[in-house]
């Protein structure tokens, strides 16, 4: 009989949110896949799994680092300060990529930005439907697609902190994989952090423009749900790998 | 031994220079071998009767194929290490056998892709390959040199050291810069480069997917034509993208301590850059103007 105590339960459940915050991040970032890539799409010109996992894994990098720091683990906020460096790593890389995207569209395309899903940007309330071109769904990066895409990769990167947090203070107490925390508990967040990037490109379909898409509120519930179970899955594994409940 | 600031600016910015060069070189390599997004159009290209002379690699997503390059580079470089190799001679072999192992899956997947078109007769053109493959080689020899140098300073120069192992290290970065260079470059490649004949800024219908331009400024274009013109914009741009993402996402840290502050610090550098796209995004829409008049507009003209 396994024995599950609180304190394993609880690393499981945060497993499973963060997870889930990573998936909710997936529907945040704007990508508009191949048809952005030729300028025939609103948002940044790559796929979801792919930008989404890039820039969480910079947190990745950031939140391990600042994890290792010895006077930040004596420090009473610990994990808000891991979970904070994380989702600055994570903005950094996708404020980085949007702002220089922007000037490929800007001055290596010569289009302007333009939203398809609204007429007028919420944020600036400047026109989009007059700057799409024909025969596209609009162009660039508009201001309320770069807005979405930073809550995006900061909640991508408190999730994949989390997962790391919560996975290398485990691993570091175990007897088989002790002397490696870092580096199991660092491959194992990368793993979750794919399968809940992958789990929403399938509701996403290839493209979305952010949280003022439609599509966010269409497919972003059964995501998040579909992400809690898997990740929860993940986290019980996680606990098996680093020497069982 | 501990660093002081001055040493620990002088790192990141040699850090930063790293990065900035590997990310300009992997976006080249992906437009000299074509890969990720903007290779959709030369795969549809002898769909619609347009046979071309364009390498056609995807071996993956850019991101996984340079994140399995880099971490190659880096196994190797550590086992050089451990062998008691210097520092960069095990960097510089580890990033040879990562290249020369992607040459191999560049070749095998440009023959295949190729192979898989036949019925579109697309031919498979060995002159193509021989002068291109080790371009492609090339360009990922510097990529993973500098990913590998990059996580070897992080994990063994660095006080203190990177928790992460330096294999780890250079896969995280590899596949960061293929999603920075997919996500920047590319664009340039696919929605410039390879519809190059319309007219700047006209905007590209999705009708004219596959129509890509097959004529260079002299005679055929091949991809070593593409690589020069990405070379001039999309490149160094992309470079700009992953030097910025390794130098700002260490600054605040360096400099403010791992601090509360440091990490203000970080949310103030991404509200700059908000701001900074919103002043492209106007100055944008000023220079080229809207696409559409505004129906109120056109009644009046009527």
């Amino acid at each position: 009989m396994v024995a599950l105590d609180p304190t394993t339960l609880m690393n499981i459940l945060y497993i499973a949110i963060s997870g889930t915050l990573v998936c909710i991040a997936v529907h945040f970032i704007p990508v508009g896949g191949a048809p952005a890539a030729m300028a025939q799409a609103t948002g940044i010109g790559t796929g979801t799994v792919e930008l989404a996992a890039g820039s969480g894994l910079v947190g990745l990098i950031t939140a391990s680092y600042m994890y290792s720091i010895p006077s930040v683990q004596q420090d009473p906020n610990v994990m808000a300060l891991v979970l904070a460096a994380g989702a600055m790593g994570s903005m950094i890389m996708l404020a980085s990529t949007m702002l220089t995207g922007s000037l490929i569209y800007a001055y290596g395309v010569g289009v302007p930005f333009a939203s398809a899903q609204v007429k007028k940007d919420p944020i600036t309330g400047a026109r989009q439907d007059l700057y799409m071109s024909k025969g596209t769904q609009g162009q660039g990066l508009p201001t309320i697609c770069f807005v979405s895409g930073i809550i995006g990769a900061a909640l991508g990167g408190i999730g994949g902190a989390l997962i790391y947090y919560v996975l290398v203070g485990i691993y570091a107490k175990s007897a088989i994989i002790g002397g490696s925390a870092a580096a199991v508990a660092g491959v194992f967040t990368m793993g979750v952090f794919y399968v809940n990037s992958v789990v929403p490109s399938y509701g996403v379909g290839g493209t979305i423009e952010g949280f003022h898409d439609p599509k966010f509120r269409r497919v972003l519930p059964k995501d998040a749900v579909t992400s809690f179970v898997v990740s929860a899955l993940c986290g019980i594994l996680a606990i098996l790998i680093g020497g069982g409940f | 031994m501990v660093l002081d600031l001055t040493m620990s600016m002088a790192i990141l910015a040699f850090m930063g220079a790293l990065a900035t060069i590997a990310g300009c070189l992997e976006d080249l390599e992906s437009d000299v071998g074509s890969q990720s997004n903007p290779n959709s159009q030369v795969q549809l290209a002898p769909q619609m009767n347009l046979l071309h002379r364009i390498y056609n690699k995807a071996i993956s997503g850019e991101p996984i194929s340079n994140g399995f390059s880099a971490v190659i580079g880096g196994t190797v470089a550590t086992v050089l290490l451990n062998a008691k190799f210097f520092s960069l001679t095990a960097i510089a072999l580890g990033a040879l056998v990562a290249a020369l192992i992607y040459g191999i899956f560049a070749t095998t997947s440009y023959a295949g892709r190729v192979a898989s078109q036949s019925r579109f007769k697309q031919p498979l053109y060995m002159d193509i390959m021989r002068y291109t493959t080790p371009s492609i080689i090339a360009h990922n020899f510097i990529v993973c040199f500098c990913l590998v140098a990059l996580a070897y300073i992080q994990s063994q120069i660095l006080v203190p050291a990177h928790p992460f192992s330096i294999p780890f290290l250079a896969l995280i970065w590899g596949i960061s810069v293929g999603a920075i260079g997919s996500s920047v470059g590319d664009v340039h490649y696919g929605a410039e480069r390879e519809f190059q004949n319309r007219e700047f800024g006209c905007g590209l219908n999705t009708a004219l997917s596959g129509r890509i331009v097959r004529k260079a400024e002299s005679g055929l274009r091949n991809s070593i034509d593409n690589v020069w013109f990405c070379a001039k914009y999309g490149g160094p741009v992309t470079g700009i993208a992953l030097g910025l993402t390794v130098f700002l996402s260490s600054w605040p840290t360096t400099v403010f301590g791992y601090t509360w502050i440091a990490i203000g610090v970080g949310i103030v550098i991404v509200l700059v850059m908000m701001v900074m796209n919103r002043l492209l995004e106007v100055q944008v829409k000023n220079a080229y103007g809207p696409y559409k008049e505004e129906k109120n507009e056109k009644e009046a003209a009527a």
